[in-house]
């Protein structure tokens, strides 16, 4: 579960990381350290050995220079040049133990002075015979030592390492091993106590490091724990919630703004649809009361013919009301839910704006509006129907909404590959706050019921023109009237 | 009991009105604002049924100038039945609040208990003497033995018991009794003050002269 959560993998990859690093950089200091300190020891030894086999020489009286018949060294600083005693004639045969006679070992004072033998943890020395003898051996040499193995050829025996002890060891030609050793036991504790201060180090620096790495994830992701606290406080249905965005600038502010503007959205759609129902509700409330109250009235006492008749009139008037408004309704949900996808065929607008002219007319008469036909042959790719019935609304509305003896004027023509459909009446225009808003599904400018009408024709208008991938478009002067436009394809 | 209607939608405030004459209020009506607060204004009735939606001047606003002069109890009539609709209304100074559609019964009821309110009578009965008004069945009953009286006659005794102890003035009595329509004959008042004191007894409505008349308490 925890691995689940993208502050806990980060922390632990980090960890993980950080602890590869110090325990890389710790183990290779502690080499380096390891390495100089076996070094120092080693090249200390080695001076010694050298010394110790400066202090064999064969039986007789003891000097202080090298013998002059030594050959010039050519390279004074090799340590391993000693002085051999007399070469072998071939480097290549076992020296004879037996063949010549053992050769003496005596420190001088200045080589002695290189061992301290009173100091069990000094310098001390062992040196064999060709016999394998001990002919020299330092007091404080620990107890048993075993001697190193006779080397292939004569020379150098690598370092080793004897419990505490480090040991630096020679054999000569003739036949004698030379070692050279001390106790490295403080050594050791010194680089113990090092290991055990970058180990303390490192792990301080690893705890010091994920603190912060913890702490700076939870900065990372605190805006995220935001987002999801205000996500999940909209999913239990609090639209009002909002993320906040303090911090715009970084990737986080910015998905945090995207999705609020998709809360926005969100809202806005529901709380659009929220209206809508409650309009719709109420649009129905009216003819509802209007049958209630009148069969209420009607039933309370006898009435007359004519009385009964009234009430049933009045009845069926809010009963087609309803219809219409139930009709409207299901007209804008199929709409909506693109259940009715418009026919896309070649449509002559002229027959269909005629049509709905013809449709109008009787009601132009009635309000004594003169409507005025000026389209030109003219085609659109669409569902004539549909068309016809946004024409034929358009049209009542212009009539509705006209004053008497007013005109009706529709037109059409061809602009920028779409067909254009104009309908403008001489009324009094609509009011400029009221423009941006007579699409919206119930809206009306004037807030009362004029019978007959739902509040949703315009809105259906609209829908079936932006089905058609058309537009729908008003102008309104007060005082001079209004002119909708229809524009739609010609082509597909 | 006179009432004013104000409500746009016509076969609704015909049925309405209907209703209300036949329970004998006296009824005006108007359809829209302007005209609602223009009656409301001129005259002094008894409560106001006001519709929200109307044209011209919508239901919130002839609430509000309304209330600047007149205290008259207003119901409320409205198709939108949001708490916050409703609040809002109350908080404007309307007395009552009555969602669409409505049960008529529902109606008539709260009006009358909106008149009797604001008469301070909390009761649906009046007792006079030995004369019982129950307002909810519109009945008068004298000694045990209920009274037939006109719907007119009923509005008279009513009103007057319900200012009982208060001298009526002859014109608040024709505000009060006749609505808008109604030819208001000068004697027609003390015809049916005569009818009512031959049912209920002389002494039950007395006549200051030069005042009015009054149900003594």
């Amino acid at each position: 579960m925890i691995f689940n959560s993208i502050r806990w993998r980060l922390q632990l990859w980090y960890g993980l990381l950080l602890l590869g690093v110090l325990a890389g950089f710790g183990l290779t200091a502690y080499e380096l350290q390891r390495g100089k300190q076996f070094r120092r020891t080693d090249d200390e030894l080695r001076r010694r050995v050298v010394e110790l086999g400066n202090a064999l020489r064969a039986n007789g009286p003891p000097r202080d220079r090298p013998p002059p018949r030594r050959p010039p060294r050519d390279r004074p600083d090799d340590e391993g040049q000693i002085d051999d005693g007399p070469p072998l004639r071939n480097p290549e045969e076992r020296p004879d133990p037996f063949s010549r006679p053992p050769r003496e070992f005596r420190l001088l004072p200045r080589q002695a002075s290189l061992f301290d033998e009173t100091d069990t943890s000094g310098f001390y020395y062992v040196v064999w015979s060709r016999t394998g003898a001990i002919i020299g051996r330092s007091t404080n040499a620990p107890a048993s030592i075993p001697m190193p193995e006779y080397p292939s050829t004569p020379g150098p025996i690598p370092p080793r390492l004897r419990g505490t002890f480090r040991e630096s060891s020679q054999s000569t030609p003739p036949g004698e091993i030379l070692l050279a050793g001390r106790s490295i036991a403080s050594d050791l504790d010194d680089l113990r106590r090092t290991g055990l201060t970058l180990a303390g180090a490192g792990g301080l620096i690893l705890l010091v490091s994920l603190t912060g790495g913890w702490w700076l994830a939870g900065r990372a992701i605190h805006p995220i724990n935001d987002i999801s606290a205000a996500a999940v406080k909209i999913a239990a249905g609090d639209l009002s919630q909002r993320i906040n965005l303090a911090d715009t600038e970084n990737e986080l502010g910015r998905l945090g703004a995207v999705l609020n503007s998709t809360f926005d959205r969100l809202a806005a759609a529901l709380e659009e649809q929220k209206q809508f129902t409650a309009d719709a509700a109420h649009e129905l409330r009216t003819p509802v009361s209007v049958v209630l109250t009148q069969t209420q009235t009607a039933l309370t006492r006898e009435r007359t013919a004519a009385e009964y008749r009234e009430t049933v009139e009045s009845c069926h008037r809010a009963a087609q009301r309803m219809r219409r408004l139930i009709e409207s309704l299901l007209a804008l949900a199929r709409l909506d839910a693109g259940q009715e996808p418009m026919k896309r065929e070649r449509v002559n607008l002229v027959t269909t704006t005629l049509d709905s002219t013809k449709l109008v007319q009787p009601l132009a008469d009635e309000r004594k509006v003169h409507i005025y036909y000026e389209v030109p042959p003219l085609e659109c790719i669409g569902d004539a129907e549909r068309i016809g019935q946004v024409i034929t609304n358009l049209l009542t509305n212009a009539v509705n909404y006209n004053v008497e003896n007013g005109e009706v004027r529709i037109a059409g023509e061809t602009k920028n590959g779409s067909a254009i459909i104009t309908v403008a009446d001489t009324g009094p225009g609509i009011p400029a706050e009221d423009l941006p808003h007579i699409f919206k599904r119930f809206y009306r400018a004037e807030k009362s019921r004029t019978a007959g009408r739902t509040g949703l024709g315009l809105s259906i208008s609209k829908a079936i023109i932006d089905a058609h991938g058309g537009a729908l478009d008003v102008i309104s002067e007060s005082g001079k009237g209004t002119t909708f436009t229809i524009r739609l394809p010609k082509s597909d | 009991m006179r009432i004013l209607i104000v409500e746009d939608e016509p076969d609704l405030l015909r049925a309405l009105a209907q209703a209300f004459r036949e329970e004998g209020y006296a009824v005006d009506t108007a359809t829209d604002g302007e005209d609602g607060i223009f009656k409301a204004e001129s005259w002094e009735y008894d409560a106001i049924v006001l519709d929200v939606m109307l044209p011209k001047l919508d239901g919130w606003e002839v609430l509000r100038r309304l209330r600047k002069t007149k205290k008259t109890p207003v119901l409320m009539l409205t198709a939108r039945d949001q708490t916050r609709d409703r609040v809002r209304g109350l908080d404007n100074g309307a007395d009552d609040y009555l969602v669409k559609p409505f049960d008529l019964a529902e109606l008539l009821a709260r009006l009358r208990a909106l008149i009797r309110r604001t008469a301070n009578q909390s009761r649906a009965a009046i007792e006079i003497r030995d004369v019982t008004i129950d307002t909810a069945a519109r009945n008068i009953s004298r000694a045990g033995e209920s009274i037939a009286l006109t719907a007119r006659e009923y509005a008279l005794v009513e009103y007057l018991a319900l200012h009982r102890g208060k001298v009526i003035t002859r014109t608040a009595l024709y505000e009060h009794l006749f609505d808008e329509n109604d030819s208001t004959l000068s004697n027609l008042l003390d015809v049916h003050v005569s009818n009512v004191r031959k049912k209920l007894g002389h002494d039950f409505i007395a006549t200051r002269r030069g005042h009015g008349y009054c149900i003594e308490s």
